[in-house]
């Protein structure tokens, strides 16, 4: 068996923040223009993509970011198994949309890594290294970013009021895991 | 015995929290609340530094970051020292050391005053003059000069302070909270707009909150306690924050503005510990209100720079909000009403005031009215001449105006005994910030002030920054401003009742009248500089015209202060020299910062290992468990060479290059960029972007791509592999790998939109191990025992699919070394895991880990090129002898026009061929440069070794390099001169290695 090792090392908590990793969580990049590529989603995932920029929709299983106008991310609502890479939501996608010439699905599983952010002092730790200005955001659920914290992309979506999931690079995963851990120290 | 000043309590210093310091090593005391400059007036002291070029005693001459005299050095020494601090701003706290600057061995006996003397040979521009007498002293004048410039001392270890930074969005932004600042604020809040508010003092209120006059009423109330009661309920606005200690810095485009906020400064030693010292706000607002108010104009006259000069209104704070008395017997010297409110406000403490010198023929205001009531003796028309007191002033001489204020009325001389003189010359509005932001000023004559004019959009000035002096004025300007620029149709303010003096008559003289020639006086315009009126009246003369110009050539306003005190005046002696108009001759640019900002404040947290982003893959721990050195490449770290008993880079990187050609290395690839490419355009998409053909890569296959820029210049290579009919995947180099994204999807979204093409990044969903060698089939089988690994089956440059206990992978069979090789591609969280089962099934094989240096060294024997290290965005892929990959059947490609041009087609640009050297133990460094003779002056440069290394396969040097004409040079020798030596080098094929690539299925 493979051991499954991510990149974050250890949970940062603080009174009024905890940082966590939710994983695996299966991450999907689908790419389409067309209408047909649009109702071929719904139909394979019973959901409807959000169509408005920086939005999510969510159905029982999986929730969709608005990336771009051609570009969403699909993520696991619950974790996966560490013991496989095969989903078979992915190859549904494979057979419905690229297959078929409608689109195309990328695993990008790997490719993030999805940090937990909750409490009071959410909002707060992003203004130390985010020019983003996140006031209205933090208001709206289902809000998504694509912005910068600390010099490092990230995507940013609000599940609850004070409570975040942030998507970052693996390879900048420990940089900016550290970098947060001395950001909410000082918070 | 130490004197004490305090004469009076306020409610701003808390004296039963008594607080010691030091200063020049001398221990006082003062109290919470106090500034450096307060505690040291009330214990009497003064002197408190050295100036520039003179070395003239200096004392506290303002109340605020405008100070020019009393910059000190703080916690000298120490790891904590910071130079040029403003006495006038620092809060005391317990342990505070300070030190004047700019003195030796003392700030009262100082070996540097001798300047003083020699100052006749010290005029503006000096150092223009000298010094180049005789040349060959120049480094020993050189060294003397390093060791005068500058004031205070930098630190000489690194800070340990931390920094941070903020963003903060904000629907208004109230910059001073004077009485027009807090009125915006509260007005822009109680609006329900996200407000706001910020202010350089510890305490907000401007100079109205210790304002404490009979004739200064609102609504019928002292103007200090209706703006007490103000405050009290800004506390509780909800929308409204406010920030003290916090100066605004820069103003930038689109209400982008910088201020530093200070956190711990005034705090013991004992609580600073482990916080914030200072941040960088980074703001953007919607709007922004500047409420920066002005600044306090000197006078200038013979000796206008004595210890105990001070501006009058920050005698009057001493007095009001500090309780301190500056002097005994204070005199006033003014061309203004605001003195007499001053001398008023010392009047009523006990503090004596001697008297009042006035330039104005008379003045019948309430103020003036009041002092002459209260026994205040007042010279009208007159003027001061002198001054004296080397340490401190003891005594001034005043002479009669004439009508014209250029001369004198007569010749007679009053000599009045002072030990403080306050001055002020009128008020300069503070429009840094305003002009910052692009906004342009106006010349208002009567007072001879710039005020804004044409203001960029979203901005307004208000209060006295705007050019209102009185309060009446500022009330009621700001609330109509207010109105009109917040969109809103009344304000809480619009019916206050006011009653102040009004028609405070000024009387500007920019230069005052001596009794003596200028060349034989001292007329201060730039304390801090030490430019006098000579200086610029000087620099007129040797033809310099324009503002900038004799800015720069005296220096007036170059210093710390930036001439908040005496740029004005600087203009108005220019333009009455030059008999033109203040207002044509306009101001010197204003830059941020506004007051000095700390590196440390601007860096934030971007130090020590936050100074640079990291990227780490997901081997990264093996890496450091089994002690490889790093090397960064781009942002990664990656493993360089895997040293073994103290092995030096050399040994670890000869054994490693042997051990891969000899049996079995393996190498962690998973920093090569790598790009999902899908749609049904794929192939098409791939033929533009690439100088080779793609439409008939074969489902399953690979091949190497060159890309090239629109110049026809080499910029990134890699192999791209299709893995299914509209899907490729392509790897680009580490560095170039973000770069390579963006511009192709650049080109998707802008040229060729028609595209049916999709990319995705997955540089980071993938670890990369990269097993070469020829036992590494054998390594492979025993990894996946099911994967035919025949050569029929799975052949070099070609691609399978393959699980590993469950966990789905990519295989390529492609060489970057030139060795049997396969690249294992996994999902990154399985990439550690994964490599150490490679190691494990490599044991019997000796498989040896390697790193990027023994991996440049392998491709290096094989002639591949690496694009940054053999190009430069110079090369083309024909320089590159690499013809092959140029294809002629394409209608086009990018960069494909770019070959045909004139310059791109002659024969003799450098190209990339391979080096020997003579002595094959000699290793060339990389970047030498390469000639065809030696003994010829000039000598031409031919080109230069891109990379070098000692070959363990070959037992000799190598070296690739790009030579003009090279190609056509093969055998040819040439030299590399070198410090000491010239070595002897032929021109051979760049492939230094088995050339038949036979390896590659061995």
């Amino acid at each position: 068996m493979f051991n499954y090792k991510t990149s974050i090392k250890g949970n940062i908590t603080y009174s009024d923040l905890t940082i966590e990793e939710f994983k695996p969580i299966m991450k999907l990049i689908i790419r389409g223009k067309t209408k047909d590529f649009i109702t071929a989603i719904g139909k394979n995932l019973n959901m409807v993509l959000p169509t408005e920029a920086n939005t999510s929709t969510s159905a029982e299983k999986l929730t969709a970011f608005w990336l771009s106008p051609d570009e969403w991310m699909l993520i696991s609502n619950e974790t996966v198994s560490e013991d496989s890479n095969t989903y078979q939501v992915e190859d549904e996608l494979i057979k419905n949309i690229s297959k078929v010439k409608l689109g195309a699905v990328t695993d990008v599983s790997d490719q993030f890594v999805m940090l937990n952010i909750k409490g009071s002092k959410v909002f707060d730790l992003f203004a130390t290294g985010s020019p983003f200005n996140f006031n209205e955001f933090k208001n709206k659920k289902g809000s998504v970013v694509q912005t910068i914290l600390f010099h490092i992309d990230v995507i940013v979506h609000l599940t609850e009021i004070n409570e975040v999931n942030l998507f970052v690079r693996r390879s900048f995963s420990e940089h900016l895991h550290s970098w947060l851990n001395d950001s909410a120290s000082r918070l | 015995m130490l004197k004490n000043l305090r004469v009076t309590t306020s409610k701003y210093i808390d004296e039963t929290s008594r607080i010691s310091f030091k200063f020049n090593g001398k221990a006082y005391f003062g109290y919470k609340g106090d500034t450096l400059a307060s505690a040291l007036l009330a214990n009497d002291v003064h002197l408190v530094g050295r100036s520039f070029k003179y070395h003239r005693p200096r004392g506290i001459m303002t109340s605020g970051s405008e100070e020019p005299n009393a910059i000190v050095q703080v916690n000298n020494n120490t790891a904590l020292t910071e130079p040029n601090v403003r006495a006038t701003e620092l809060e005391i706290y317990h342990g505070l050391e300070a030190t004047s600057q700019n003195c030796w061995p003392s700030v009262h006996f100082d070996i540097g005053g001798i300047n003083n003397f020699l100052s006749p040979l010290l005029p503006a521009g000096f150092y223009y003059k000298t010094f180049m007498w005789p040349a060959n002293f120049w480094e020993k004048y050189e060294y003397v000069i390093r060791h005068s410039a500058g004031l205070g001392k930098s630190p000489t270890e690194p800070d340990p302070d931390i920094y941070d930074h903020k963003y903060i969005h904000c629907d208004v932004l109230v910059i001073g909270a004077g009485i027009s600042g807090i009125i915006a604020a509260k007005t822009a809040a109680k609006n329900n707009l996200k407000t706001l508010l910020l202010d350089e003092k510890n305490e907000i209120g401007g100079s109205t909150i210790y304002q404490n006059s009979e004739h200064v009423k609102i609504n019928d109330q002292n103007s200090s306690t209706w703006l007490e009661n103000e405050i009290s309920e800004l506390r509780n606005i909800k929308n409204l924050e406010i920030k003290t200690r916090t100066s605004v810095a820069a103003y930038h485009g689109y209400n982008y503005l910088l201020a530093r906020e200070n956190l711990t400064d005034h705090l013991p030693k004992n609580e600073k510990n482990k916080k914030i010292r200072q941040r960088l706000l980074k703001i953007r607002a919607k709007k922004v209100i500047v409420a920066t108010g002005s600044l306090e104009r000197p006078l200038v006259f013979n000796n206008n720079d004595r210890p105990g000069i001070m501006l009058s209104s920050a005698v009057k704070k001493y007095a009001d909000y500090y309780g301190v008395a500056t002097g005994q017997k204070n005199i006033f010297f003014t061309n203004n009403d605001t003195a007499y409110e001053s001398a008023i406000s010392l009047n009523k403490k006990g503090i004596k005031v001697k008297a009042i010198i006035d330039i104005r023929e008379q003045s019948n205001t309430a103020f003036t009215k009041e002092a002459e009531n209260l026994g205040i003796k007042v010279y009208r028309s007159h003027t001061v001449v002198n001054t004296e007191g080397y340490k401190k002033i003891n005594k001034i001489t005043i002479m009669e105006l004439s009508r014209d204020g250029q001369s004198f009325a007569s010749p007679e001389k009053i000599e009045l005994d002072c030990d403080c003189l306050a001055i002020t010359g009128g008020w300069t509005p503070a429009v840094h910030l305003f002009t910052q932001s692009g906004g342009k000023l106006k010349f208002r004559e009567k007072d001879q002030v710039f005020i804004p004019d044409i203001y960029p959009s979203n901005q307004i000035s208000i209060g006295s920054s705007n050019g209102d002096f009185e309060l009446d004025d500022i009330i009621k300007n700001s609330t109509k401003s207010l109105k009109e620029f917040l969109n809103i149709n009344e304000t809480e303010f619009d019916n206050l009742e006011i009653n102040c003096p009004k028609d405070n008559q000024i009387r500007t003289i920019w230069l005052l009248p001596s009794d003596k020639v200028l060349g034989k006086t001292k007329p201060f315009v730039d304390y801090q500089n030490d430019a006098t009126a000579k200086d610029i009246k000087l620099a007129l003369k040797e033809g310099f015209k324009s503002i900038e110009h004799v800015k720069r050539y005296t220096t007036t306003g170059m210093g710390t202060d930036q001439g908040k005190l005496g740029n004005m005046h600087a203009l108005g002696i220019i333009a009455d020299t030059a008999d033109i108009k203040v207002g044509e001759l306009g101001t010197t640019t204003f830059r941020p910062p506004y007051t000095p900002l700390t590196f440390g404040t601007m860096v934030g947290r971007n130090v020590g290992e936050y100074f640079d982003v990291f990227r780490r893959t997901p081997m990264n721990d093996w890496h450091i468990k089994n002690k490889a050195e790093f090397e960064n490449v781009g942002q990664w770290k990656r493993a360089w060479y895997y040293p073994k008993n103290d092995e030096t880079m050399h040994d670890a990187v000869q054994r490693e290059s042997k051990a891969a050609r000899d049996s079995a290395g393996i190498l962690d690839a998973s920093t090569l960029g790598k790009i999902d490419i899908q749609g049904t355009d794929a192939s098409e998409f791939l033929n533009r972007v690439y100088t080779n053909a793609w439409s008939k890569l074969a489902i399953g296959k690979c091949r190497y791509g060159l890309m090239l820029n629109e110049d026809g210049m080499v910029y990134d290579d890699g192999v791209t592999t299709r893995l299914d009919e509209n899907h490729y995947i392509m790897t680009t180099t580490t560095g170039g790998a973000a770069n390579v994204l963006g511009k192709l999807e650049d080109y998707l979204q802008t040229e060729w939109p028609e595209l049916d093409v999709y990319l995705s990044s997955v540089t980071d969903h993938y670890a990369t191990a990269s097993i070469c060698g020829p036992n590494s089939k054998k390594i492979l089988n025993k990894l996946i025992p099911d994967l035919d690994l025949s050569d029929e089956s799975f052949p070099h440059m070609s691609f399978s699919n393959a699980k590993i206990d469950n966990i789905k992978c990519r295989i390529m069979r492609i060489s970057f070394t030139g060795e049997h090789s396969y690249e294992i591609n996994i999902q990154a969280n399985y990439g550690e895991d994964l490599w150490k089962k490679c190691m494990e099934a490599g044991e019997e094989f000796n498989i040896t880990p390697y790193g990027t240096e023994t991996m440049h060294l392998l491709r290096a024997e094989k002639g591949f090129i690496i694009v940054g290290q053999d190009t430069d965005g110079t090369m083309t892929p024909i320089d590159l002898q690499m013809d092959w990959i140029v294809s002629k059947k394409k209608y086009d490609f990018i960069g494909k026009r770019s070959l045909y041009r004139s310059d791109t087609m002659k024969e003799d640009r450098k190209q990339l061929v391979g080096l020997v050297t003579d002595n094959p133990t000699e290793v060339l460094e990389e970047g030498a440069q390469i000639v065809a003779t030696i003994n010829q002056t000039p000598v031409e440069m031919l080109g230069h070794v891109t990379s070098s290394y000692y070959s363990p396969n070959l037992n000799k040097s190598i070296a690739l390099a790009v030579v003009r004409g090279g190609k056509n040079m093969l055998g040819q020798k040439l030299f590399i001169p070198m410090e000491g030596k010239n070595i002897n080098v032929t021109i051979v094929d760049p492939v230094f290695f088995d050339k038949e690539n036979v390896r590659l299925n061995v």
